[in-house]
């Protein structure tokens, strides 16, 4: 999973980094020389799309969805353990949610031969095929996720669903941060 | 009986408040029959424009507000009652809808289960420059902001460039010489504060932005005959007045923003450049050699006999 | 919907929330169950179509883009040298390092779009000065705290954009409009460091002479973030590029500063991606349960409703905007910020746009909310992220009492905003005219 994770989170940045410099691009190119590329933004919209799925992944891994934890925090490990799987089962529903409403996206768009308005015409179905691709692998990680935490749970392993699910967010991050500042400096 | 209403976006100004919100608002007035509407403008539910269609298709709305730019994302043939360069004036819109609608509404019944019943014209979308721009050759080497392909495809044809960028943002843009040029209704321009920072206006109509209300057919079967024809009737008088309206909100808003009176919009002191032969031969030929051309494939694509249709109708009364 | 429904669906979605359910996952349930319940299943279809709108969203770009611009000026190493070049130069003021903590953060906030990892970073490096030169702890923690909630006011400010994208403002617009309340706030908080060391002195041991040359040496250290803060609120300001050009800049213009640096490394990029997906799919994960969730809001009337109920109660708007201020600080001491935000927003907007409100100058009042909520107890990020820094593992209420001044400030000061409206809208028009 992390190594997916990892995968994910490259592509994720990548993409950024490559629209950053198609967009730098084209602004120079307008202001300078009064050409634009055209597509910068239609291109935009389908890296957040897709980046969006990818990142939804990877914040699930590293345990970064938000919870609000002021209870949560003061329960003893048992709930927790429960809550933790209620949180992950929500999440698993969100994501299966999203591929589904994904999917009737997409074949729609294949029904009508929606194309963007744009200078590409790019037929919608391809963008919101990879990014349907991306949801559903996010929705496979919750899932699968949901699997684990259900074995767990069922056999009383409270400490190893709050270990492996629990919300700890921002211990977790303060640490990376720490770790990270030693290496830096 | 409740209908669900999808309607323009707020922004939209005085044909939203005047004319569309109150006849969905008293829906049993307008109709005479013993109904309601639940409204709500598009801007405050989230749902994008583009998605009207499906809207309509999927039950959530009855009724909805369709924006023609944007749907033909979904159904290109929408766009065939004003390519670009297709009405430059009223009297072309209204032939461009007497000719064609009728196609564009077997399409909607048949592939998006929408009754199609009525539509009308935002206005002529024309030019505001900020260097002075003597006519539409002058365009050659300016970066214009266009909103939709059509009209990209269009000013890449003149000589100009091309920028696609929203619409808040462009009255800044103007001010600060990162386009030299925008596309809009006189009217938005009015309301945005654009003549604060542009010169001059070219009144040549680039496009109409047509817009059209769509029932979901199933909704629409289950009223008897009686109630189709009162409904059909009550939205056959709101377009009639919309089509006025919409004209004399076009031409107060260019008096207005030329200094001129009567005015109840905010005064600006533009220079009008009065379209020559030139431009209307330049909006022409763009119909047949760039917008119609490019609209074709695609349209093509997504309903068969499209084009041909339109060129049997269409371009026929334009002698193409 | 009658406002007592809205009310008890508010409740029943705070407990879940309260009860530490995924943020995101409740404004689904609630938007999904809600729209079921009022207008069956079709509405929940037409969520597809909205999920697919909020993502392909051209303005939303802009959001992961200024969270990498963040990572790659401080995984860099950036932001730490930047605060040791202000510590040499307010390190003497009265009050001392403290300043460098709130100038620190306030550049930092400058060149990133979110605040935790700044505030970390910022802590992390200057606690241990703190500590070394005897400053009171509370104060120490407090201004570590306070300075960190300025990121979000500075642009770019995600939660900014995330406003504009829910308000349907101009992005532009609102971070011309946020660096005037900036650098005031800013200004505020260090007026109140110096007032106090006057009046209380803290006794810590003075800070050794700094020659001026190796002041001046250290300015090289705050050439980059200068740069990158130019390069996007110039190019904003001047119209010369939107929002999320100005962030693809600001990206590209980073990433050259890390080279000429000699800092780039596929770890150094790899650390910088973890961290931008891992933030970013938080926050989008969040919109997107916002903007279904706004769906049902918006069908269910209950902006309407909430609207009705406000105009009943005959405020005016100055009394209005008294009440949400208490609202929001209530709110904000028990909910995270960036829920808070879109959770509230839908609502609040049609009201304060009824009661004749300027939406970009609330855009700047809704930001200062958030501001008081990040360091308000029991849930405050900022708090959490301070007293995790600190190594002697003193009391949670420390950093909370050394915040409390900051908070007054804050209120202090949107109380100053309501009064002159101008200084958060001036600049913005500027812009035109
Ligand atoms: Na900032
Ligand atoms: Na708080």
């Amino acid at each position: 999973m992390k190594l997916i994770s990892n995968i994910a989170a490259w592509i994720f940045g990548a993409g950024l980094v490559g629209l950053a410099l198609f967009v730098t691009a084209d602004v120079i190119a307008r202001k300078f020389f009064g050409l634009s590329f055209e597509g910068a933004d239609e291109l935009g919209g389908y890296v957040l799309a897709v980046g969006a799925a990818l990142a939804f992944l990877v914040a699930l891994v590293v345990r970064a969805h938000m919870r609000i934890d002021v209870i949560y925090a003061r329960l003893p490990v048992a709930p927790r353990a429960v809550l933790d799987w209620v949180s992950l089962f929500t999440l698993t529903c969100m994501a299966g949610l999203m591929v589904w409403l994904g999917w009737k996206m997409l074949r729609d768009s294949m029904a009508y031969h929606s194309s963007a308005p744009t200078p590409w015409a790019t037929p919608l179905a391809w963008p919101q095929g990879v990014w349907l691709s991306a949801l559903a692998l996010f929705f496979l990680i919750t899932a699968g996720s949901l699997i684990i935490a259900t074995r767990d749970l069922v056999r009383g392993r409270w400490r190893e669903v709050n270990a492996r699910f629990g919300s700890s967010a921002e211990k977790d991050e303060l640490d990376a941060e720490l770790a990270d500042l030693k290496r830096r400096r | 009986t409740q209908f669900k209403v999808l309607g323009q976006p707020t922004s939209i100004g005085k044909i939203f408040d005047e004319l569309e919100k109150p006849f969905f608002e008293d829906f049993a007035k307008s109709t005479g029959l013993d109904v309601s509407a639940n409204y709500n403008p598009v801007d405050t539910t989230g749902i994008k424009d583009a998605e009207g269609l499906r809207m309509v298709k999927s039950g959530l709305f009855d009724i909805v507000s369709l924006r023609f730019s944007p749907i033909s994302r979904d159904a290109p043939i929408a766009l065939g009652i004003d390519l670009v360069g297709q009405n430059p004036d009223y009297k072309s819109a209204k032939q461009s809808t007497e000719l064609f609608l009728p196609e564009v509404k077997k399409v909607f019944e048949a592939s998006f289960n929408t009754k199609l019943l009525g539509v009308w014209p935002f206005g002529p979308q024309v030019l505001f420059c900020k260097p002075e721009v003597a006519s539409l050759t002058g365009l050659k080497g300016k970066k214009v902001r266009v909103f939709d392909q059509s009209m990209a495809n269009f000013v890449d044809s003149l000589g100009g460039t091309p920028v696609p960028m929203a619409f808040p943002e462009v009255q800044q843009a103007l001010q600060r010489g990162v386009i030299d040029c925008a596309l809009t209704g006189p009217s938005s321009a009015n309301a945005a504060g654009w003549p604060e920072v542009a010169t001059t206006v070219i009144p040549v109509g680039f496009s109409m932005a047509f817009n059209g209300y769509g029932m979901n057919l199933d909704r629409w079967n289950t009223l008897s005959a009686d109630q189709q024809a009162a409904m059909q009737a009550a939205f056959d008088t709101l377009d009639a007045k919309i089509w006025k309206r919409s004209e004399e909100l076009y031409d107060e808003a260019m008096r207005c923003n030329s200094g001129g009176e009567p005015c109840s919009l905010k005064s600006y002191s533009l220079k009008v450049m009065k379209p020559g032969k030139a431009d209307f031969d330049a909006v022409k030929k763009a119909l047949a050699a760039n917008s119609f051309p490019a609209w074709q494939k695609i349209c093509d694509a997504s309903t068969e006999g499209c084009s041909a249709a339109w060129m049997k109708t269409v371009g026929k009364a334009k002698g193409l | 919907m009658d406002i007592q429904t809205v009310a008890i669906g508010f409740a029943v979605m705070l407990a879940l929330l309260l009860f530490s359910l995924p943020v995101a996952a409740v404004m689904t349930i609630t938007g999904v169950v809600g729209g079921a319940l009022l207008y069956g299943l079709p509405l929940v279809d037409s969520m597809g179509s909205v999920i697919w709108g909020v993502l392909n969203d051209n303005v939303m770009t802009a959001v992961p883009l200024f969270i990498l611009l963040g990572e790659i000026l401080l995984r860099s190493g950036i932001a730490d040298r930047m605060y040791e070049a202000l510590s040499l130069w307010l390190g003497r003021l009265p009050g001392g390092l403290l300043h460098s903590n709130i100038g620190a953060s306030a550049l930092f906030a400058a060149t990133s779009g979110s605040s935790v990892a700044a505030a970390a970073t910022i802590s992390t490096v200057s606690l241990p000065a703190l500590t070394n030169r005897g400053y009171p702890v509370r104060r120490s923690l407090g201004s570590l705290a306070a300075g960190g909630t300025l990121g979000i006011l500075i642009p770019p400010s995600v939660n900014l954009l995330i406003y504009g994208s829910l308000a349907g403002e101009s992005v532009g617009r609102l971070f011309v409009a946020g660096i005037v309340p900036g650098i005031l706030l800013t200004s505020l908080f260090s007026l109140y460091i110096l007032v106090e060391a006057k009046l209380f002195p803290g006794h810590e041991r003075e800070m050794s002479q700094i020659s001026w040359s190796d002041r001046f040496q250290s300015l090289r250290y705050l050439v980059g973030p200068l740069l990158i803060f130019m390069i996007i609120t110039g190019s904003i300001y001047t119209g010369f590029a939107t929002p999320t050009e100005s962030a693809a800049l600001g990206v590209v213009g980073a990433l050259m500063i890390v080279i000429v640096r000699g800092r780039m490394s596929l770890d150094f990029l790899g650390q910088c991606f973890v961290n931008t997906a891992r933030t970013s799919g938080m926050i989008l994960l969040i919109i997107t349960g916002a903007f279904m969730l706004n769906v049902t809001l918006s069908l269910g009337g209950v902006a309407q409703a909430a609207t009705d109920w406000v105009a009943s109660l005959g405020l005016s708007a100055v009394g209005l905007l008294i009440a949400l201020i208490a609202f929001y600080i209530i709110l904000g001491m028990f909910m995270d910020v960036l829920s808070m935000m879109v959770l509230t927003i839908p609502v609040a907007l049609p009201i304060i746009k009824a009661a004749g409100i300027d939406p970009i100058w609330f855009g700047i009042f809704i930001i200062l909310m958030c501001e008081l909520g990040l360091i308000t107890p029991p849930v405050g990020m900022n708090l959490y992220v301070v007293h995790g820094v600190r190594a002697d593992n003193g009391p949670f209420r420390d950093v909370a009492l050394g915040a409390l001044p900051y908070v007054v400030l804050m209120i202090v000061f949107a109380l100053i905003l309501i009064v002159f409206p101008g200084l958060v809208t001036w600049l913005p028009n500027q812009m035109h005219s």
